[in-house]
């Protein structure tokens, strides 16, 4: 008798815990439906606003034919008055999106940070819309060959404590413009 | 329920942060701008008094064995919730605050009042209790916040005031970079838990002078 | 191989779990008294670190097969419970010694954000199954050298004279600053 009860108590523990479970994961799905289109189209946007801003003139042709030896370079965007794209460099913590715009002499004409996670106040400064965030990035506009921060020998002033968030972004410029190189 | 006694506890007396010393992670992590310390601390808030809810409300219906294992899961689906909510709406905060969204789940603190709490009483004052407690952390969070934020970037209210770069109070250099770096998190800590425990036995000794004199 | 040790300096030493990103705050102020017991916690968040990394690779295959990568919280804090749960029984039956050592810190492990952060770090850089298991482990070997070394730091500082009000977690918390500020040094290791 007594391991009947046993046996359904542990039942009735399994049954329990599934049911929480269930009703969680339900829940989630209907949260997920409604802001997963939100968040789809506030991503889109990103990338929009983020090409517009490194490429002239916004883009004319999603190229799909590239060579990309370094493994950063996820999309390349044509337009009038050159490339925009999109590279994803290893920064502190994850991966930085990255928006790079290069004209057609290989030379960098904007660069901007679609979404990253690094540490508010030190890597963040690369994507914030502030003076010092301007002004790492602004270093990049007209850059061509490969880059490094001043630390490695180069020639780009990396943000105060954020030495790997800087190198990421070099590294990022850097996949972008022998990508660019490749497709003439 | 004692609505005040609770409002100090979680404020003063049982402080989660100052006095518990829960939910430390993402104390020390992410209170580098005034803008995440309330993001985080709401937040936290939000979830506390959710989780509670529900989990006073289910505390007949949860065998004692599986309870860790069931609160987790509740704590776990309302911490994916406010993670989706941010994402699509407050995208900013999201990024800010990084992985440390879905570190919710383990901050001791919401688990915490879900067993020491939620488990044993009724409903509202669980609520209430969500909210004290959580009041309590947004407090201790913020009050890290402005002293790091002032000492290693010389701003007040970063990510939210004056158009995010925050109101510059010391001139650019003389703010020593390590506070919003790691180890400031630990010293920062340190020392406000110290002037705490200072203010609190000042504020104890008055109580005692005024009980003597009476 | 470069790309693998690369990883394991990092989360050794130039990202320590704990002095450099903040994984794992409670159990290190919590059970770090004395040196002996933050070794055996050391040792059971590894173990389950390298194990959970493993088992949530698995199971992330299936939500992203399954299109419900929003229940990655939820799938992984239940994967921990029960890995936790289940090594615990499994060290009772085989291996007691073990467990007499490991046991009261086994329970704990389920809230250690060391062990969710480093699932949710693997997934979201999309590590390989090698890389993401030896990333656990390398990250719970760290979380040992961490809080071993503040355990030897802390028995002396405990015994400080110091201002009253900075007794306890202050000075604790001060000590475990400066080994930050130590760890601070290897960042400029970081293989890339």
């Amino acid at each position: 008798m007594k391991t009947q009860n046993t046996a359904l108590y542990v039942l009735r523990l399994a049954l329990t815990l599934f049911a929480i479970t269930a009703v969680v994961a339900a829940a989630l799905a209907g949260v997920n439906s409604l802001t997963a289109p939100v968040i789809e189209a506030l991503n889109a946007e990103k990338t929009q606003q983020a090409i517009e801003t490194v490429l002239p003139g916004g883009f004319e042709e999603v190229l799909t034919d590239f060579d990309d030896q370094g493994g950063l370079v996820s999309k390349v965007y044509k337009g009038a008055a050159g490339y925009a794209l999109e590279v994803l460099p290893s920064g502190f913590d994850n991966t930085i999106t990255m928006m790079v715009g290069v004209d057609f002499e290989g030379k960098v004409l904007g660069i901007s940070v679609v979404s990253h996670s690094e540490t508010a106040g030190l890597g963040a400064v690369s994507a914030a819309d502030t003076a010092a965030g301007r002004a790492f990035r602004g270093q990049f506009v007209g850059a061509g060959g490969s880059l490094a921060v001043s630390k490695d020998g180069g020639a780009i002033e990396a943000i105060t404590g954020a030495t790997i968030t800087s190198r990421a972004v070099c590294a990022g410029v850097n996949a972008a413009l022998a990508c660019v190189a490749g497709l003439e | 329920m004692n609505f005040k006694k609770q409002f100090s506890d979680g404020l003063l007396h049982k402080n989660p942060v100052f006095v518990q010393l829960l939910g430390m992670c993402s104390t020390l992590a992410i209170t580098t701008s005034l803008f995440n310390g309330i993001g985080m601390g709401v937040a936290v808030t939000v979830i506390t008094i959710c989780s509670n809810v529900l989990i006073s409300a289910l505390r007949k219906v949860i065998p004692n064995q599986i309870r860790i294992a069931a609160y987790i899961t509740i704590i776990a689906g309302f911490v994916t919730v406010v993670d989706l909510l941010l994402k699509a709406f407050i995208p900013a905060l999201s990024e800010s605050l990084g992985v440390f969204i879905p570190l919710i789940v383990v901050n001791c603190m919401v688990l915490g009042r879900a067993e020491a709490f939620a488990s044993k009483n009724g409903v509202l004052a669980s609520a209430v209790d969500g909210l004290c407690q959580g009041i309590g952390y947004t407090v201790a969070l913020i009050v890290v916040c402005v002293v790091r934020e002032f000492l290693g970037s010389g701003t007040f209210g970063g990510g939210l005031l004056n158009g995010g770069e925050g109101i510059r109070i010391l001139p650019e250099g003389v703010p020593a970079m390590q506070m919003v770096m790691p180890v400031g998190g630990f010293l920062a800590l340190g020392c406000v838990i110290a002037g705490f425990q200072y203010m609190m036995r000042k504020m104890e000794n008055a109580r005692k002078d005024k009980e003597a004199a009476k | 191989m470069e790309a693998i040790l690369g990883i394991i300096i990092a989360a050794l030493l130039s990202q320590n779990f704990i002095l450099v990103k903040f994984y794992g705050i409670c159990p290190f102020m919590g059970v770090s008294k004395k040196i002996d017991t933050a070794l055996g916690m050391g040792m059971a968040v590894t173990f389950v670190m390298a194990l959970a990394s493993a088992a949530c690779y698995a199971v992330n295959l299936l939500l992203v097969k399954l299109n419900v990568t929003y229940m990655q919280t939820v799938a992984f804090i239940l994967v921990i419970a029960s890995i936790v749960q289940v090594v615990e029984m499994f060290l009772k039956k085989a291996v007691p010694a073990l467990y007499k050592a490991l046991g009261v810190f086994l329970p704990l492990i389920t809230t250690n954000c060391a062990v969710l952060g480093v699932v949710l770090v693997n997934v979201q850089n999309g590590y390989s199954f090698l890389i993401s298991v030896i990333n656990g482990a390398a990250g719970g070997l760290g979380f040992t050298l961490a809080i071993v070394l503040f355990a030897s730091l802390r028995e002396r500082v405990d015994k400080a004279d110091c201002p009253e009000c900075f007794k306890g977690y202050p000075l604790a918390l001060i000590a475990a600053g400066f080994l930050a500020l130590a760890f601070m040094g290897f960042s400029g290791l970081s293989i890339f």
